[in-house]
């Protein structure tokens, strides 16, 4: 019964989202919407990297900002804006080999500093790049008039394809993979694992992911800068969702990016630096009671959806 | 015909030789102990062969193929695989995802999960373990986790199989059944390096045994005259007797 749930569920949620727009919902519903499904899409690409293999990145904003940019670039340059998200994800793919290529064969924590040095570099010189604008920002300019729904399909898509890819990297060889190399890296390549690879993988498919979200993002706004886009904060932010909702799940990055996207756009602009107090709270809660997040939290108050852990330990007790 | 030569493989970690100019082969199809006194060099040796540390020195060839130096992973696919002396199971996987994970990127290369489950159960019962297959690797005693590591190794499909003192912790009985599931591995196809402090054990079930003293080979040959060589019993058997006296 409640497995049953648990695969149509999700069905059941995209269709709501999808028709929505058919019952004449206010924009104001449509737009918080739009941003929650782009944040969430960023939440589900960090935890394939940092709650699957274990691999913590502060920088993602640096996969954000350039799959704004790329949308934004060649969107001036006539292309469509599905091909400006596509040419998005894949320049972010690219700067992933880039960060990770170096640092994932290195023992240490080389490689979450280099995420955190490579989000000020970037930052820094879209600040002083003449092309983008520089630090006063780039402007997309669309002939066809202003679409609230379009932009809110796009992102609805954006994040349905996120959760698939989280659903299919969770079930496969490849996710069980990643469980191991985060827990021991060298027994899993006593085992013919190849963390290195594998590594290198899920970081380039976790930044396609946010750079799609990225330009979706910008082609709503239609103008942002590298202090936005770009910002270290954008980073730490999409490595909060996940951790909130509870990483290496599927849904609870989803339930992490729901709240990121809430507090956001209803709490923080009503009430400014509340939403500071808020996360901190969360992150408290999270760091003392509860490391599997929001869901571990949820699980355990209603037992509605059994952990994998609970299940396997109520199979393991015959008796 | 010969799996595996090696040739005057050292390793040193910081100024001391773990190893030291140590060359022997293997044929196909034997059961190959190695023993020591404690610190010999015997773990450090197969983590060289596995490709887990790389050697100072010397040259590894399996199936006349020079792999000196290959990691871990490239070298499973090729047919090498261990087990751990200290027992590094996934624990926050189950005992069946251990196993699993091994049958997906082993020498098989399982892809579908349905089938490497399969090969993965198949695995846990050589063991005796497939009664706790869905159970966290957290969950199971030390004995169970020594069985996990030989069933993890099993489920890589290797052609040379290399085992790190995997009875520590079992009875007797269940020492013996583990000689014979390496009697049975070897009849499969299976070439066997093999290293146990319970001499009982590995003289039952070795074709020779190669002896190991200070990161050095000290003696090599069959069980028999192993247990002979008066330089094997000073260095080796000699010292636990020793031992035993100074602390009793
Ligand atoms: N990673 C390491 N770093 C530094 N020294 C090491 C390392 N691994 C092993 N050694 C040293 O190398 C020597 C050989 O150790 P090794 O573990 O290979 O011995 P062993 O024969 O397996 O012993 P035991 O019977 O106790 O398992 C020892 O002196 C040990 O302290
Ligand atoms: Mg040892």
């Amino acid at each position: 019964m409640v497995g049953w749930l648990k695969t149509i569920l999700p069905w059941l949620l995209l269709a709501v989202l999808l028709l929505l727009p058919k019952t004449n919902p206010s924009d104001n519903l449509i737009r918080l919407l739009f941003i929650t499904a782009v944040w969430t899409t960023t939440s589900l690409g960090w935890n394939l990297l940092g709650g699957m293999a274990g691999q913590v990145s502060f920088g993602f904003a640096v996969f954000f900002g350039l799959g704004a940019y790329t949308t934004a670039l060649l969107m001036h340059a006539g292309h469509s804006p599905y091909f400006g998200f596509i040419g998005g994800a894949a320049i972010a793919m690219l700067a992933s080999f880039l960060i990770g290529l170096p640092t994932f064969r290195l023992r240490g924590p080389y490689f979450v500093i280099a995420t955190i040095g490579v989000t000020e570099a970037v930052r820094v010189i879209m600040n002083n790049l003449d092309v983008t604008g520089g630090s006063s920002g780039y402007r997309i300019t669309e002939d066809q008039p202003f679409s609230q729904n379009e932009h809110y399909y796009s992102a609805i898509v954006a994040v349905a394809l996120a959760v698939l890819v989280s659903t299919v990297i969770a079930n496969s060889k490849f996710g069980l993979a990643l469980r191991a190399i985060k827990q021991d890296e060298d027994a899993a390549a006593d085992l013919g694992v190849n963390p290195y690879t594998s590594k290198l993988w899920v970081h380039a498919i976790a930044a396609g992911l946010t750079g799609i979200a990225g330009g979706i993002y910008a082609r709503r706004a239609a103008f942002f800068y590298p202090g936005d886009v770009f910002a270290f904060q954008t980073g730490i932010s999409i490595l909060l969702m996940p951790v909130i909702g509870g990483i290496g799940t599927v849904w609870g990055p989803v339930l992490g990016g729901v709240i990121y996207g809430m507090v956001e756009e209803e709490i923080s602009v009503k009430f400014p630096n509340l939403h500071l107090l808020i996360y901190g709270s969360l992150l408290i809660a999270i760091i003392l009671l509860e490391p599997d997040g929001l869901l571990g939290l949820l699980r355990r108050v209603f037992r509605l959806f059994p952990s994998q852990q609970a299940k396997t330990k109520l199979a393991g007790n015959p008796g | 015909m010969k799996i595996l030569e090696v040739q005057a493989l050292t390793k040193y970690f910081g100024g001391v030789a773990a190893l030291k100019d140590v060359s022997f082969d293997i044929p196909e199809k034997q059961i190959c102990g190695f023993i020591g006194p404690n610190g010999a060099g015997k773990t450090t040796l197969f983590s060289l062969i596995t490709g887990a540390v790389r050697p100072s020195g010397g040259q590894i060839h399996f199936h006349g193929k020079d792999v000196t130096g290959m990691n871990a992973a490239s070298l499973v696919k090729k047919g090498v695989a261990r087990t751990h002396q200290v027992v590094r199971p996934f624990k926050a996987m189950t005992v069946l995802e251990n196993v699993q994970l091994a049958v997906h990127y082993g020498r098989r290369a399982v892809t579908r999960t349905s089938i490497a489950r399969e090969h993965a159960m198949e695995a846990l019962k050589m063991v005796g373990l497939e009664h706790k297959a869905n159970v966290l690797a957290s969950a199971i005693s030390l004995g169970d986790q020594k069985r996990l590591e030989v069933a993890r190794a099993l489920a890589a499909n290797p052609e040379l199989l290399l085992l790190d003192e995997i009875c520590g912790g079992l009875t007797g009985a269940e020492t013996r059944a583990m000689m014979n599931l390496i009697q049975r591995v070897r009849e499969g196809g299976t070439t066997i390096m093999y290293v146990e402090h319970d001499m009982k054990a590995i003289m039952s079930v070795c074709d020779r045994i190669t002896v190991l003293n200070f990161g050095r080979k000290l003696a090599e040959g069959k069980p028999e005259d192993i247990q002979n060589d008066p330089s094997v019993i000073e260095a080796y058997l000699g010292k636990t007797t020793f031992g035993d006296d100074k602390r009793g």
